[in-house]
């Protein structure tokens, strides 16, 4: 749309602004560095909230649309002209369309957020600060470019945009064993890929298929909305079994032996990246040997890209195998739930008590998503905004926190809060969020999801509140540790945060509290999203499934 | 009669080729290798000689045609001797298991 | 008055939030602000919520109702945060304002040397903010929320000398086993949620659902005992009493404050209020009662052995929630007030009786009864004050303790059953019986040579306790046996009730019999001198709390570490296993595949022949396939 300003592309593409200006900076220029690359998150950040206060409430379908006609692959139609003798147009179409709906809406905004904040804490990094700052921002182009895609093309293409600068993230930066971190997220996430790529194309090749009125134009386009509404048409040829399809048309049928492959491929696909137990392994190492910012982003936004997957392209396409399946998700939401607290009590290192709280609380995710329900899409929203401040805030604090202990050993670390006091509240305060204390967001989250499914599975529900005192359990254990008790005397010397570090982590906070005070400000634009897709479901409960 | 002298050729040939080749592959001597490989040319004369007369049609080409085969392999056993001189004089063994220079 | 400050009730909590807000922007510099503030946001506070109280003291006003923010919109259903004042609220305001104010001056004394002055008082203020929200919250939702930033106040309280590892420990382990009746409750929130016509949350429409039958019998009990879980950790009941005693390592004023008169009282406070529920499962009531009862003698027994004097008091505290819990568990309506009236008159001589250990502790630095002695000389008001409270305690007529008490036996005989009734009495002995001992033990007797000279309070810190002890007499006449006001009142009906001579008697026996049991037991301990003579059977099962601590960290603490490390070596070795099994797999292949590419003339030979030969099967064989 030429009069309208195509503000979804300048929010995806603003990063490259910085990446242009950072590549034209000499190398030795370290402080401009830094600037330009903090300076160049706050270009995005402030877009979305732009749009964040452009955007209408009321809304039923997704907003600032933009479509431009890209990727045109012509088809041979010699023998299709048999059959259609009206052909014209025979092609495989992918186009670069981008889209703003209820539920992406937020989880953009927690990307500029935390992307922001990451960048704040990237100032600890000690070398080539060039090359992490390009990395930086072309990880956050594909972060954005994922959420706001509408194409299953441009999605696949900026999900996999994202791999690459992570995995040169990880392996440059990190720490000791930061080579074999990073190739096992590479490899591990570029099998999850390739089971998406599969079950990708197989709906471009069947629910993908646009056929024009007259007749002339046959398209095999990947665009979310033909394939939605393909598959939720109940006489479209996707749906129409054999002797029910018009002639040739009977090629493209989905059955439901089909579907529940095709369901599973993602399932698995996004349980990857999710992490869904047992696929949670790769994840674990990267927290453990990334550099904090790094992390800061991999578990705020990276790992909601596999929950946002599983729900939009899994669950909204696949409604009633979802159904059927939902009690498999939640089992495996509440195995995570436990197994992740279980197993977070007993680390000795801080960073692997948050990967496994990472663990546990995207498995309240799953139950939300297992939940079926308008409720449960809420819930799975604000879990994965919730966690994803919280996680940001806690590696903020840890990356402060090594910078002056060198270790990240609970053991080597106690009674902080003497020398330290603000960080040391931070962290208590960051601690109360992620064990779910009302008033922060984390609650809300929280009390949606298990409200969520206690309607269909309450005593799944039930065992997984247990998981609130199991969180709690670990929280505390690890946060006293590090703030309570006697203080070394190397631990006096400790100086508190810089402005520059205090100021990453109030933001945080703020946008914590706040959500968790008043979830309007997340609610409200999620409101007409839920109900339009709450709808699939009360229609898959009356197809008979699950 | 035709037949059997025939299959009896060609068997000799087969056995004459399968020495070759079982000396060729796992000899560890290289001149023994070379020594197997003219086996194994002189086995395929045979074969030629053998069909010449008693194949589906019997003429001259195939005799004609050994001679050929003697001609390269003399000069492919004069080319080889030479290498394995050079490498000999290189290494100080003519062990082919000894030459793996080609491996990863 | 017409009702003109009801609407402005929501204000209550506001200042002591301001307070709080204010004092941590102040940061650790303005030392002098802390007590200041505080005193001050409590004092507006109690006087708002005294005019709220005397408004509705005819009894003639309507509940009053505001519930029109909309908090969240999930899907289709709204969820609205607001505040409600019923009589018992307004009751409740009044006893919390009160505690709260006189706390705060009490501190601004005994922590007059703490260099995190300010940090105390702003979370006292972030305390009593939470615990006036929980008590005007017009939902359960917001009850819940109310509930748990109560019990993070309660955690940053009792940690407050964080550098401390008993107070690491014991802030740990409140938050955590309420955590444990916390998740009963929030079960429950979330079945009356499915379970309400039209979703609704608020207390009044709970309460009309329950009435029209849309909460079936079964649920009712389901709901009442989930949330009679909340209500066993927060108000320390068995089993969930553990963290209690430990949380006296929190300074004494908050011990006072959130562990005696207004926190614990808060699992109580939310049984009154969703009481149609549990009105409608006698199932539900009878493990009330009986679980009340239990508690009750159990920790008063458990007192008897205690020698630390807060210790005697939390335990005191424990058994006279299980009282409450006792007296509300008898589904009555005048039994509903009875609990009630308890916990007025609890709020007021519990915490006299911990102000009033926190002065002996301020002047002696001392907490060990043993090490104690002969301060009644030194200490009077102190003294005189803490014998009042401790008479209220015990039940003695004409004290407060004593008639509300009486209500709740009464009650019991009544509408319980004997085991009750003979329960609430031996309590009432021991209760007696351990307060004359703590009493002897501190006070009377002589003073322990090598502990050093101990004098009277300020007034800042001896002006509660007398307050306090004004309020342990004079509250008791709120209600009297024959003349049930303080029911009538807070129920909105006029009840009768006709006065039962033999509780009278039975419950004053009982204290009078424990005073002298204690004073003739105890009296000859003190004094002699301060030996540390073997604690012996029995009386060393009691000092150790019947060992339930070692028990729960034998059966639940260290298997969970267990499980924790096994679940670990699990996913190191068996899951990530699975992961590097398949990686070995395919580099196994590609390792298998390089041994190919061994230089050897002779292999790659091999490899031609087999090649050749295949090709050649596979040609000559087209034939036959």
């Amino acid at each position: 749309m030429p009069e309208q300003f195509p503000i979804l592309s300048a929010i995806v593409l603003s990063p490259l602004i910085g990446v242009l200006v950072l590549a034209c900076l000499p190398q030795h220029q370290g402080g401009w560095i830094k600037r330009v690359g903090i300076g160049a998150t706050f270009i995005p950040l402030l877009l979305c909230a732009w749009v964040y206060t452009a955007f209408d409430i009321r809304g039923l379908n997704a907003q600032f649309e933009e479509s431009v006609p890209w990727i045109r692959i012509p088809l041979n139609s010699d023998v299709l002209a048999q059959y259609v003798p009206t052909i014209e147009t025979y092609e495989l179409r992918f186009d670069y369309s981008l889209a703003l709906d209820g539920i992406s809406l937020p989880l953009v905004l927690l990307t500029a957020i935390v992307a922001t904040m990451a960048a704040f804490a990237s100032i600890h990094i000690k070398k080539r600060f060039k090359t992490y700052f390009i990395l930086f921002l072309l990880l956050e182009t594909g972060m954005l470019g994922v959420f706001l895609a509408r194409d299953l093309f441009l999605f696949f293409l900026f999900f996999e945009a994202t791999l690459v600068p992570t995995f040169l993230l990880i392996g440059i930066y990190g720490l000791y064993e930061r080579e074999k971190a990073a190739n096992r997220f590479l490899v591990y996430n570029g099998i999850g890929s390739a089971l998406m790529a599969v079950a990708f194309f197989a709906l471009i090749a069947t629910a993908g298929l646009s056929i024009s009125d007259t007749g002339n134009a046959i398209i095999y386009t990947g665009d979310y909305g033909t394939i939605f509404s393909q598959l939720h048409t109940p006489d479209s040829f996707v749906n129409l079994g054999p002797g029910q399809a018009p002639p040739l048309l009977e090629f493209f049928y989905l059955s439901d032996g089909m579907r529940t492959f095709l369901f599973f491929l993602l399932l698995i696909a996004f349980g990857i990246k999710l992490p869904m137990f047992p696929f949670h392994t790769w994840m674990l190492r990267v927290h453990a040997e990334a550099p904090a910012p790094v992390v800061m982003i991999h578990s705020g936004v990276l790992l909601k890209m596999g929950a946002y997957g599983l729900l939009k392209f899994g669950v909204f396409l696949f409604p009633d195998e979802a159904a059927r399946w939902a009690w498999l998700i939640a089992v495996l939401g509440v195995v995570n739930i436990l197994y992740g607290a279980a197993v977070a009590f007993v680390q000795r290192e801080f960073r692997l008590v948050l990967a496994y709280s990472s663990i546990s609380h995207m498995g309240i995710v799953l139950l939300a998503i297992a939940a079926m329900n308008g409720i449960g899409i809420e819930g799975a929203v604000f879990q994965m905004v919730s966690h994803g401040l919280i996680s940001a805030l806690m590696f903020l604090l840890l990356g402060s926190i090594y910078e002056r202990t060198n270790s990240t050993l609970l053991s080597s670390m106690g009674g902080f809060a003497k020398s330290m006091p603000f960080m040391s509240g931070m962290l208590l305060a960051a601690g109360m969020a992620s064990l779910g204390l009302p008033g922060m967001s984390g609650f809300v989250g929280e009390f949606l999801s298990f409200l969520a499914l206690f309607e269909t599975m309450p005593v799944l529900t039930a065992v997984g509140c247990i998981g609130v005192i199991l969180t709690a359990v670990y929280v505390l254990r690890a946060v006293l540790g590090i703030t309570f008790g006697q203080a070394r005397e190397k631990a006096l010397e400790f100086k508190d945060a810089r402005l520059a570090e205090a100021l990453p982590m109030i933001a945080l906070l703020a946008c914590i509290i706040l959500i968790g005070i008043y979830p309007a400000v997340v609610s409200e634009p999620l409101q007409a999203a839920v109900n339009s897709f709450g709808t699939l479901f009360t229609d898959a409960g009356a197809n008979g499934g699950g | 009669m035709i037949v059997n002298l025939a299959s009896s050729f060609l068997t000799l040939a087969a056995i004459l080729f399968c020495l070759g080749l079982f000396g060729a592959l796992t000899k560890r001597n290289a001149v023994i290798v070379l020594l197997s490989i003219e086996l194994m040319l002189n086995a395929v004369n045979l074969n030629l000689i053998a069909f010449s007369k008693y194949g589906i049609a019997p003429s001259l080409t195939g005799q004609l045609f050994s001679l050929f085969t003697i001609t390269v392999a003399a000069a492919e056993a004069a080319i080889g001797v030479a290498i394995l001189i050079a490498l000999f004089r290189k290494r100080g063994t003519s062990d082919v298991t000894d030459m793996n220079q080609l491996k990863r | 008055m017409d009702s003109t400050f009801v609407q402005y009730a929501w204000l209550i909590p506001v200042f002591p939030l301001l307070s709080f807000l204010v004092l941590t922007a102040l940061g650790r510099g303005f030392r002098a602000a802390g007590p200041i503030v505080g005193i001050a946001a409590a004092a507006v506070s109690f006087v708002l919520a005294l005019l709220v109280f005397l408004e509705r003291l005819d009894g003639t006003k309507d509940d009053y109702t505001w519930n029109d923010w909309n908090w969240i919109e999930a899907g289709g259903f709204t969820l609205s945060m607001g505040f409600e004042i019923t009589n018992l609220n307004a009751l409740m305001l009044v006893i919390v304002t009160l505690v709260s104010a006189l706390v705060n001056l009490y501190s601004a004394g005994y922590m007059s040397g703490d260099e995190r002055k300010t940090t105390f008082f702003a979370y006292v203020s972030l305390f009593t903010f939470s615990m006036l929200g929980l008590v005007i919250s017009s939902n359960i939702l917001m009850l819940y929320i109310f509930w748990e930033l109560v019990g993070l106040c309660s955690f940053l309280l009792i940690g407050f000398w964080y550098h401390k590892p008993e107070a690491k420990a014991a802030a740990k382990k409140a938050f955590i086993v309420t955590r444990i009746g916390d998740v009963g409750l929030l079960i429950g929130i979330l079945m009356l949620f499915w379970l309400m016509p039209g979703h609704h949350l608020d207390f009044t429409m709970i309460g009309n659902a329950v009435a029209a039958g849309d909460i079936s019998e079964s649920a009712a009990t389901w709901i009442a005992l989930l949330i009679f879980v909340g209500a066993v950790g927060k108000s320390g009941q068995f089993p969930l009493h553990v963290w209690l005693p430990d949380a006296m390592e929190g300074p004494t004023p908050i011990s006072a404050l959130i562990h005696a008169a207004t926190m614990v009282a808060a699992g109580v406070y939310l049984v009154a209020r969703t009481y149609p529920i549990f009105m409608a499962s006698p199932a539900a009531l009878d493990t009330v009662a009986y679980i009340g009862a239990f508690t009750a003698i159990f920790a008063a027994v458990i007192a008897i052995a205690q020698n630390d004097i807060k210790r005697v008091l939390a335990y005191s505290t424990v058994s006279q929630l299980g009282y409450m819990m006792l007296a509300l568990g008898l589904g009555t309506e005048l039994a509903w007030a009875a609990a009630i009236f308890h916990l007025f008159t609890h709020a007021f001589f519990k915490a006299l009786l911990f102000l009033g250990a926190g002065s002996v502790i301020h002047a002696t630095d001392e907490q060990d009864v043993r090490k104690l002695g002969g301060l009644f000389g030194s200490m009077k008001i102190t003294a005189v004050t803490f014998a009042i409270g401790a008479l209220a305690l015990s039940g003695l007529f004409p004290l407060a303790g004593f008639w509300s008490k009486d209500a709740i036996l009464t009650q019991a005989l009544h509408h319980g059953n004997v085991i009750l009734f003979a329960v609430g009495v031996i309590a009432a002995f021991f209760t007696a019986l351990y307060m004359t001992r703590l009493y002897v033990m501190v006070f009377l007797g002589k003073r322990n040579k090598g502990r050093k000279e101990a004098h009277e309070s300020p007034w800042v810190m001896t002006l509660p306790l007398m307050i306090l002890a004004v309020l342990s007499v004079a509250a008791g006449f709120a209600s009297m046996p024959g003349e049930p006001w303080l029911a009538g009142w807070l129920r909105g009906v006029t009840l009768t009730e006709h006065a039962d001579w033999l509780v009278i008697v039975l419950s004053n026996a009982a204290a009078i019999a424990g005073i002298a049991v204690g004073y003739v037991l105890f009296r000859k301990r003190s004094e002699t001198e301060a030996g540390e003579s073997e604690p012996a059977g029995l009386y060393r099962v009691l000092q150790n709390k019947f060992y339930i601590d070692e028990l729960y960290q034998a059966v639940i603490a260290a298997p969970y570490r267990a499980l924790g490390n096994v679940l670990y070596w699990f996913d190191n070795y068996v899951v990530s296993g699975a992961v590097r099994l398949v990686s070995a797999v395919f580099v196994g292949i590609g390792r298998a595949g390089v041994r190919l590419q061994n230089g050897q003339l002779q292999t790659y030979g091999l490899m031609i022949l087999f090649g050749c030969i295949l090709f050649i099967v596979a040609i000559a064989g087209r034939r036959f396939f």
